[in-house]
């Protein structure tokens, strides 16, 4: 057990560095854009030269990078070109926005995702799975952020049960909270939960038509049993893996649902760092998400270890 | 048990399996596949019956008919299966349940695969205590661990709470079998037992399942394609090939003096002796198509004695006592 | 009868029931991608104005018999704007999948073909890409690249190329393992004979299947970048502005947030079931592949 998270988080870390190198260099490849973008298109090549060699930007790419790493790791990102404060205060104060997102969205997706798939997969080839099937195709089409206005429109602004957008800390006011966050959860959790239905509806039905099915069939145990004590938990196993993977890709919308809905978190830091092309703060911010994607890949994938007893049991002496 | 012995017992009561005239057919775009085509066979108590043939010859889709697990889109469209006199046929599911692992149980091809990897085995083989006597899962594991130890596990108690990917090949086969036994059921239909398993330990799982028969008194419907497991294990056996039977008898008889030109070809390609890995592929030419049958025997194109009588079909003609097959040649032989 | 048993018949088995129902969901799906493909085309013929003209004394109209979907704040033709921005989405689209279906079908092909450390490190390197949220790597694309439809092309694009090149890269390593592939070399076919002659054609099936697939993500991508401001600049109607200028009217003309929301959702669930039908028609075995 301890050594499946040691080996996971093994291969976390360098996945992080490497995705950080990746952002890195993206964002100060184009020479002198850092400058430009700080000190406006019409600043003088002398300002730009002074502004670089403040900034360190005049250095080789990967002193650079070793520098922003060296920092980095203990926690300092720099300062916003826009508003001379460190980045770093900011990420911290607005990561728990955008993992309560994240949390509640995945929850949410998975919640759909889970019993739907199991029983589109039952009722495979009949009229039940065509439904679901149907539901999620379309489901899969709509725009999170078009989603997110059609709810606004719908429960805000007609039915007004919910309001628009905004925060409140949960500590502050838990109620207002978590009703702050159901819209933008929803609009996330239901497209990612589409996506994540057809996997566990293809994946149940890889397991519903393997061996170890038809031995609890020839048992006599009724499908609930069926279900439930035979064929979810290896389902499970592999959708946690591949839908964890999906998920994070599909993630990236946290940046737009955040704009809409007025969540100061990490996703908006990211717009705020590309509209003020202020790039401390967009290499900061964009990171923060990926790892944030990264981090829960890595847990959820534990947990799918968890479930599979090949993972955690060694083959014993036989 | 000798031949005579099975006619004796065919008096008092009737048989535990007694399948009569099934057919068994699927819809296709070409039309009706007729899988399993008026097949009519009797497993009487206490005896190990083989149901011989090649993949495709419809010998599984008629042990899961058995079972009443059939695919959704078959259709038994005739035919009667009867379990110590009673039909199965016609049985709503919640009916059936109570009958599978109870009544009749499965051993399967693959021991590997049909044990479910996430469960200890334990668990799987103490199920059945759970699902039919309404046991509690502590009760259910002590009765898995006795039966565990019945199949010759060696530390039933410490293998009960491992998993399956810690057993061996052999092991997991000796625990499908400990599933299948757990409640004594007067049935099992073991598809294809050995297959999977290596040669030693196929002789291993032969022996135990000979033992099974003598001291629970179990029947069993035993399908290979394996004539050499079937001279070791069987009393009786039923030959199969594209749906129909072509051959059936006591063992000692057709091994003597196999009747259909289909039999005898699978007799020659069997090496004898223990290591028999009969492919009966070796006979040239494949088996039809259940959506193309011959129109007369089924054997027609593969058949080295045809004849212009060959267009029309056989009924099972009698060779001797207690053994007949479908084919004209048995009468002129005499 | 149980069901799980359904995928034990035999491969002879009919799939009639199912082929029709694959089929119809093709026809739906062409007919979507149709109505969208040939609104880019003919944009300029269909569309009942022009998208530009602007017309304060009818702004934000509801939709009426001069203006079936209504007009905007500008009191532009609604109908109109969704119509032309029908192209911007279906160019972006399809250049962006072309860069990634030629740049991941390059990479793939490669490191499949000579395997070992090329195939290693290239395709750690389309795992890594691969590890990036989608949206959040277009828009840091957009970010350092600028603001312009080209550049929302190539940034889609490279978000292509690490499943494109997955796909390629299986597929290649299909081919190698058939037995003609050891004859080809055997017989002195060279290198580039045998990737244009042998591999080129049996995976080109597969990569334009995914190509739909692809088709689909990059309507939702193009939009995803054009409500942020990133990708189509207005005037020029794209869906993804529209629905961004139609958030702030929600309560006074909800008609410009819903509509060009109907036009994504056909354009992608048209893709999405084109990409699913040639799935089934060209390659059963991934029928029920995630």
């Amino acid at each position: 057990m301890w050594r499946l998270i040691a080996t996971r988080l093994a291969a976390f870390v360098p996945t992080v560095l490497a995705t950080s190198l990746v952002l890195f260099v993206t964002v100060n490849v184009v020479p002198g854009s850092a400058a430009k973008a700080a000190l406006g298109i019409d600043a003088t090549a002398q300002a730009i030269a002074r502004f670089e060699h403040e900034q360190g930007l005049d250095r080789p790419l990967h002193v650079q990078y070793l520098d922003w790493l060296g920092k980095a790791v203990r926690g300092d990102f720099g300062t916003s070109f826009q508003n001379h404060l460190p980045v770093g205060p900011e990420l911290v104060s607005r990561l728990p926005v955008t993992l309560e997102l994240a949390i509640l969205a995945f929850l949410i997706a998975n919640a759909i995702a889970v019993p739907l798939g199991a029983l589109a997969a039952y009722h495979h080839q009949q009229r039940l799975d065509s439904v679901i099937s149907v539901f999620a195709t379309v489901l899969g089409a709509v725009p999170s952020f078009w989603l997110a206005t059609v709810l606004i429109l719908i429960l805000a602004l007609t039915v007004k049960v919910l309001p628009a957008g905004g925060y409140v800390p949960f500590a502050e006011n838990p109620a207002k909270n978590v009703s702050l966050f159901i819209m933008p959860a929803l609009s996330l959790g239901l497209v990612s939960s589409a996506l994540l239905l057809r996997v566990m509806r293809a994946k149940m039905i890889e397991v519903l038509s393997s061996d170890y099915i038809h031995t609890a069939l020839a048992k006599g145990a009724a499908p609930n049993v069926v279900i439930w004590r035979h064929a979810l938990q290896n389902a499970l196993i592999t959708f946690l893996t591949v839908g964890a993977v999906e998920f994070g890709w599909l993630f990236g919308g946290v940046v737009i649902i955040e704009d809409i809905f007025l969540l100061p978190g990490v996703g908006q830091l990211v717009l705020v760092g590309i509209i003020n092309r202020d790039y401390p703060v967009l290499l900061a911010s964009a990171l923060t998400v990926t790892v944030v994607v990264l981090a829960a890949n890595m847990v959820v994938d534990l947990v799918a270890a968890v479930l599979d007893p090949r993972q955690v049991h060694a083959r014993s002496r036989a | 048990m000798s031949a005579e012995a099975r006619g004796h017992r065919r008096q008092d009561r009737p048989p535990v399996l007694g399948i009569a005239g099934l057919t068994i057919e699927f819809a296709t775009r070409r039309g009706a596949a007729r899988v399993v085509d008026d097949v009519t066979l009797d497993v009487w108590p206490q005896e190990i019956v083989g149901l011989i043939g090649e993949s495709g010859s419809g010998k599984t889709m008629t042990a899961l008919a058995v079972l009443g697990l059939l695919p959704r889109t078959a259709r038994i469209t005739t035919g009667d299966i009867r379990l110590s006199g009673a039909s199965l046929l016609g049985l709503p599911e919640a009916q059936l349940r109570t009958i599978r692992g109870r009544q009749i149980a499965m051993i399967p091809q693959n021991p590997m695969s049909a044990l479910n990897p996430v469960l200890r085995v334990g668990a799987q083989v103490g199920e059945p205590y759970v699902l039919h006597r309404g046991a509690d899962w502590k009760t259910a594991l002590t009765q898995a661990v006795r039966r565990l130890a019945d199949v010759h596990l060696p530390l039933p108690d410490e293998r009960a709470s491992e998993y399956p990917h810690q057993f061996s090949g052999g092991m997991q086969q000796r625990a499908m079998t400990a599933m299948a036994i757990a409640l004594d059921p007067p049935l099992l239909v073991a598809d294809e037992p050995t297959t999977a398993l290596d040669v030693t330990i196929q002789a291993q799982i032969l022996r135990l399942l000979r033992e099974i028969r003598d001291e629970h008194h179990t029947s069993m419907l035993f399908i290979t394609h394996d004539l050499a497991v079937v001279a070791e294990m069987c009393d009786w056996v039923y030959v199969m090939y594209a749906g129909r039977i072509l051959e059936q008898g006591s063992v000692e008889r057709i091994f003597a003096r196999p009747g259909h030109p289909y039999t005898q070809a699978l007799l020659r390609a069997t090496p004898t002796g223990e290591a028999a890995q009969a492919e009966l592929i070796s006979i040239p030419g494949s088996i039809p198509s259940p959506v193309d049958l011959p129109r007369g025997c089924r054997f027609v194109d593969r058949c080295p004695y045809r004849f212009k009588h060959c267009d029309e079909e056989p009924p099972l003609l009698t060779v001797e006592a207690d053994h007949t097959a479908r084919c004209w040649l048995v009468e002129t032989h005499g | 009868m149980s069901v799980q048993l359904a995928q034990r018949e035999r491969h002879w088995v009919g799939r009639s029931a199912v082929h029709w129902r694959r089929f119809r969901l093709l026809l739906i799906g062409g007919c979507l991608v149709g109505l969208v493909v040939l609104s880019a085309i003919f944009a300029d013929v269909i569309s009942p104005y022009s998208p530009y003209d602007i017309d304060v004394a009818i702004k934000l109209q509801p939709p009426n018999r001069a203006h079936w979907l209504g007009t905007d704040e500008f009191g532009r033709d609604v109908l109109s704007r969704v119509i032309h921005a029908a192209r911007i989405s279906v160019k972006v689209a399809a250049v962006a999948v072309s860069v990634g279906l030629i740049g991941g079908g390059v990479i793939g092909i490669a490191a499949g073909y000579f395997g070992g450390p090329v195939d290693m490190v290239l395709m750690r390197f389309m795992e890594l890409l691969f590890s990036f949220p989608a949206i959040l790597l277009a828009i840091v694309l957009m970010a350092v690249l600028g603001t312009s439809i080209l550049n929302a092309m190539t940034a889609i694009g490279i978000i292509f190329i690490p499943g494109f090149s997955r796909l390629a890269r299986a597929a290649t390593q299909d081919v190698l393992r058939q037995q003609y592939i050891e004859a080809a070399h055997t017989i002195g076919m060279s290198d580039v004979r045998i990737l244009t002659r042998e591999i080129l054609p049996n995976i080109i099936t597969p990569l334009f299947v995914e190509a739909m697939a692809a088709f689909a993500y990059a309507v939702l991508l193009e939009s995803s970048l054009s409500f942020l401001g990133l990708g189509a600049q207005p005037p020029e109607p794209s869906w993804g502005n529209m629905l961004n200028t139609g958030r702030g009217f929600m309560d006074q003309a909800p008609w410009l947030g819903v509509v060009p929301g109907m036009a994504m959702l056909i354009g992608v669930l048209g893709f999405n079931l084109l990409g699913d039908g040639l799935r089934d028609v060209f390659d059963p075995r991934l029928r029920e592949a995630a």
